[in-house]
């Protein structure tokens, strides 16, 4: 059965009352007086651990847990080690079950590392601001908090009123880790519908983050004009004092711009930071700059050009004090999350914290307050920065070429290294003084400089500091530039492409995610996000990746950012903005399942996650995906009906979600229309997948697009970009192609000849097109 | 430890299994023992001298060959029929024993690797090695690979190369 709405009456929320006229929306806004306004609430008001579980069941039994162990065995507790190759643990429990429940683990991670982030921001933001600073995203954007609408069933009005939502993502939290307890679950569907709770808090932690930091910081509130600012390790002018703020928290890159500013600083010193932290500061202030995404980490750091590190949560070398040690450089951490055993001085005064560090009497600084931080930096920074100028910390060339001497030739470096680079090589052409091959690997990243193979060298050759170094040669031409983090996207956007998306214009959103595990260096990311908007795809993009898109430029020596639009529309590049902006991915897809279906928000996941999985054509690329943050935001997605690929290192989260093409009764859909259960199509054929090489992603990209409801002029649309990639890659036309042809008019002209002849020799025949496509109502609800 | 069977990336051992160390004649006693092998090429098989190995033991063991990742262009450039996949579809199909088989003949017993990337490599052996108690795993590449039941130990590329021209001899 389909779920009832129940009427529920809103408390002292001021939800909007949602009225619905044809082919537009009309949102009336309350009025301070307005009293107990009625909301027309879904069956799934805070959804349980299981209240969602039925809906999770379709789609495990469409899209299949395919679990790869990284380990065969289990050390949970005292009982194991238990060896679970083709046996049960002491517990009971089979490896497919011990697979997904550390899917699940790792989904908790990764949403309590959102959450924590949230609530460390909340709480914050409220003491800076008050409860009662109001929740405005400008006149573009009605539906602010598309997720909380959705889950909690409440519009947040004031910032007060986003502590609700996040003791509810809490509060959840709680007994999905609790589900990971030996001696419970053993079935491994149970453990990924809990996963995707899992994934789904992920979801709705970061939009409360998100939200909460765009308003009270005033950060831009979906514009696509927002400013392009400064990327990549060529920007940071060296020679003045320089802070590098590391992690995610935008709070104390914020206490150290607002410094500046108010004493009139800007100019004097240089503020850049790494990883999302660096993201939401330019984000807060135009002015601190990107050195770049994780895979700079280390060998920034080794460059010495940071006076002062500040370190806040998650993606951070945790080797960090002692990487600063080396060259002098001073690290203050900034949360509970971190505090690398340094003293608490929280309660100093600035000027005395200050003279400890500079005086060498404490080895670096806890401060757990945002401003304190930002004063401390500062004049941290500009006391210890003449002095550490004329501190050497990199070797010279000609010091590369004896280090590398050294090199035995003994391969461990190549054997270790997570990414199977071909180092030993690289280093032995520069014992030769051919710097080429190291140069190659440190353009683009192809080397993250995890800094593993150094770890190994059995001959100490100090790899990451060599690499630091090459890629001095040519630092001229590490400056780049990328959009500032615009949030979420306007309402007023999702309306504008309504008819090119139903017309097959616009053939797809592509949501360019994560972390920069590439097996492969960035470039071929940007280059297939350039691939994707010369064909009319929206591209949206977050995070590391983003930071990835604009560290490629043209012939012309142009950005991904500076040729393409900031808008949501064909051919635009959203840099939406950190981490947390990831909400906004599910958050348009539900836009326009509210927009365009008029699907009321509240309590209704459900109808929303099946009407997102059936019509819109939206997938998310993670190809560098890492971190557990990662794994939950993708699990999240999916849950959502938002497919994923990833990259061949995301094998290792151990669980993808693969549908099977030849068992055609998986692909079965209700058309809620016509109420006649029919044969559907595989489309989204996955909804996680991992692919080896960028060719195949592409192709796979364009293929996930497809969508049950899209119209013959979509579909053709669509399916032309599917071959043209195809060609590209496989150098024929998909032999799967007669799946995705529902009546001939689907058929991409271009190609008609071709595909006529594939339907013939598959005896095609043509199917009935389904008008509301959903596997919602289905025999067995 | 013998350094040519500690997996060639020493971190993806996973547990007390570990795959038998083979040489060409074991090797192509196993192609011959089966009833229906199948040969699965990877991405690092798109260069030669991999391509014309693969293809020259493919035609010696009348091996059906499946291409994942876009391996498929290569090989079809040069006239050979193969089929392709996603590395990680095809384990699926592997992984059920309903299946039936690539030409629809019936399962496969014995899966022959050549050319995936390592670590990804690694990880559907290992789902097979778990799930798929039915498939005998075999990697002809030049890295020792744990989580296969047989695997040709990590090698130079002279050794390796000699271990290929054996393969394609009786
Ligand atoms: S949790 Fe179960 S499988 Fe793991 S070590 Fe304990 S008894 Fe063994
Ligand atoms: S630093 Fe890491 S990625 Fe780079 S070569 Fe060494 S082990 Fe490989
Ligand atoms: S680990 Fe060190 S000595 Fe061994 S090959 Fe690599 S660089 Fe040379």
């Amino acid at each position: 059965m389909a779920p009832k709405p129940k009427e529920l009456k809103g408390d002292f929320w001021k939800t909007k009352d949602f009225k619905i006229s044809i082919g537009d929306i009309i949102q009336k806004k309350e009025t301070e007086n307005t009293d107990e306004p009625l909301v027309s609430m879904g069956p799934t008001q805070k959804p349980s651990v299981t209240d969602l579980r039925s809906w999770d069941m379709k789609l495990l039994d469409r899209y299949e847990p395919f679990y790869s162990p990284l380990c065969d065995m289990c050390c949970l507790c005292t009982y194991g080690k238990c060896d679970l190759l083709g046996k049960k643990g002491a517990c009971g429990i089979d490896a497919a079950a011990q697979q997904a429940r550390i899917v699940l683990l790792a989904c908790c991670i990764g949403s309590a590392a959102h959450s924590g982030h949230a609530r460390h921001l909340l709480e914050y933001l409220i003491g800076k601001k008050g409860e009662d600073f109001p929740i405005e995203m400008g006149i573009g954007i009605d539906i602010e908090a598309p997720i909380m609408r959705t889950l909690i069933g409440k519009t947040p009005k004031k910032l007060g009123d986003l502590k609700e939502a996040l003791d509810y993502v809490e509060e959840q939290m709680i007994h999905l880790l609790s589900a990971c307890h030996t001696g419970q679950e053993g079935s491994s569907r149970d453990f990924e519908s809990k996963a995707l709770h899992a994934g789904l808090m992920d979801n709705l932690g970061k939009e409360i983050g998100d939200l909460a930091q765009i308003v009270a910081l005033d950060m831009p509130k979906g514009d696509a004009q927002a400013p392009l600012v400064e990327l990549g390790i060529g920007t940071i002018n060296r020679e003045k004092p320089v802070i590098l703020c590391i992690g995610h928290n935008v709070a104390p890159g914020a206490g150290i711009m607002d410094y500046l500013e108010e004493h009139n600083l800007e100019e004097d010193l240089e503020v850049c930071g790494i990883c999302c932290a660096a993201i939401d500061i330019t984000r807060y202030n135009k002015n601190a700059k990107i050195v770049g995404p994780i895979s700079k980490q280390l060998r920034f750091i080794r460059s010495g050009v940071a006076d002062v590190i500040i370190v806040d949560e998650q993606c951070i070398r945790t080797d960090v004090l002692e990487e600063a040690k080396k060259n002098n450089a001073i690290v203050t951490a900034t949360t509970d999350k971190m505090c690398l055993g340094l003293p608490n001085k929280t309660d100093e005064y600035p000027d005395k914290i200050v003279s400890q560090l500079i005086n060498n009497q404490i080895e670096g600084a806890l401060i757990l307050d945002p401003e304190k931080v930002g004063e401390v930096a500062a004049k941290v920074a500009m006391k210890i920065s003449k002095e550490r100028s004329r501190t050497k910390t990199l070797p010279d060339l000609d010091e590369i070429i004896e280090l590398a001497k050294e090199c035995t030739e003994c391969e461990w470096c190549d054997r270790v290294c997570p990414n199977s680079i071909p180092m030993m090589d690289a280093v032995m052409a520069a014992s030769t003084g051919d710097l080429s091959q190291m140069q190659r690997l440190y353009n683009n990243d192809i080397c993250y400089s995890c800094g593993r193979c150094e770890q190994e060298c059995p001959r100490n050759i100090p790899i990451i500091s060599m690499m630091a170094k090459i890629g001095e040669i040519n630092l001229q031409d590490q400056k780049y530039n990328i959009r500032a983090g615009r949030g979420p996207v306007q309402d007023i956007e999702v309306r504008r492409i309504g008819a090119p998306i139903v017309l097959g214009d616009i053939p797809g959103v592509i949501a360019f995610v994560g972390c920069t595990n590439y097996p492969d260096g960035g470039e071929e990311v940007a280059k297939m996000a350039e691939e994707f908007l010369e064909r009319n795809y929206i591209v949206v993009t977050t995070g590391c990746g983003a930071m990835t898109l604009g560290e490629y430029k043209d012939e012309e020596g142009k950005t991904l950012y500076e040729r393409y639009s900031g808008s949501f529309e064909a051919k635009g590049l959203v840099n939406m903005g950190s981490c947390v902006s990831n909400a906004h991915i599910p958050g348009v897809a539900i836009k326009i399942a509210n927009i365009f279906a008029k699907k009321p928000l509240e309590g209704n996941f459900e109808e929303i996650a099946d009407y997102i999985l059936n019509r819109v054509g939206a997938c998310g690329v993670a190809w560098g995906a890492y971190s557990q943050k990662a794994a939950a935001i993708a699990t999240g997605v999916n849950r959502w009906g938002i497919p994923v690929v990833v990259g061949p290192h995301a094998s290792k989260y151990r669980r993808l979600f693969l549908g099977r093409t030849d068992k055609e009764e998986t692909w079965q859909i209700n058309d809620l229309r016509s109420k006649e259960v029919i044969n559907g199509e595989p489309a989204p054929e996955h909804l996680l997948y991992a692919a080896e090489t960028i060719g195949e992603a592409t192709v796979m990209t364009a293929k996930l697009c497809l969508r049950p409801n899209d119209t013959s002029k979509g579909r053709q649309l669509k399916l032309n970009h599917y071959i043209d990639l195809h060609k590209k890659y496989f150098g024929t036309i998909p032999e799967d192609i007669y799946k995705f042809v529902r009546v001939q008019k689907d058929i991409p002209i271009t190609y008609k000849r071709d595909i006529m002849e594939i339907l013939d020799e598959k005896n095609w025949k043509p199917r009935k097109l389904p008008q509301e496509p959903s596997l919602m109502d289905m025999e067995g609800d | 430890m013998n350094e040519r069977i500690i997996p060639w990336q020493p971190t993806v051992i996973a547990g007390p299994k570990q795959a038998l160390m083979v040489t060409p004649e074991t090797a192509k006693m196993m192609v011959k023992k089966a009833k229906r092998p199948l040969l699965i090429l990877g991405p690092l098989a798109k260069e030669e001298p991999l391509v014309t190995h693969s293809i020259e033991i493919s035609e010696k063991w009348d091996l059906p060959i499946v291409t994942t990742a876009d391996t498929f262009k290569t090989y079809l450039e040069k006239g050979v029929k193969t089929k392709a996949y996603g590395v990680v579809e095809i384990i699926n199909l592997l992984k059920d024993p309903e299946w039936n088989g690539l030409e629809g003949e019936g399962h496969h017993d014995l899966v022959i690797f050549i050319g995936g990337i390592y670590y990804m490599a690694s990880q559907g052996l290992s789902s097979l090695k778990h799930f798929a108690p039915h498939i005998t795993t075999l990697t002809l590449c030049k890295y020792f690979h744990s989580n296969a039941d047989a695997s040709f130990p990590n090698m130079k590329d002279e050794e390796w190369l000699i271990y290929l021209e054996k393969m394609k001899t009786d």
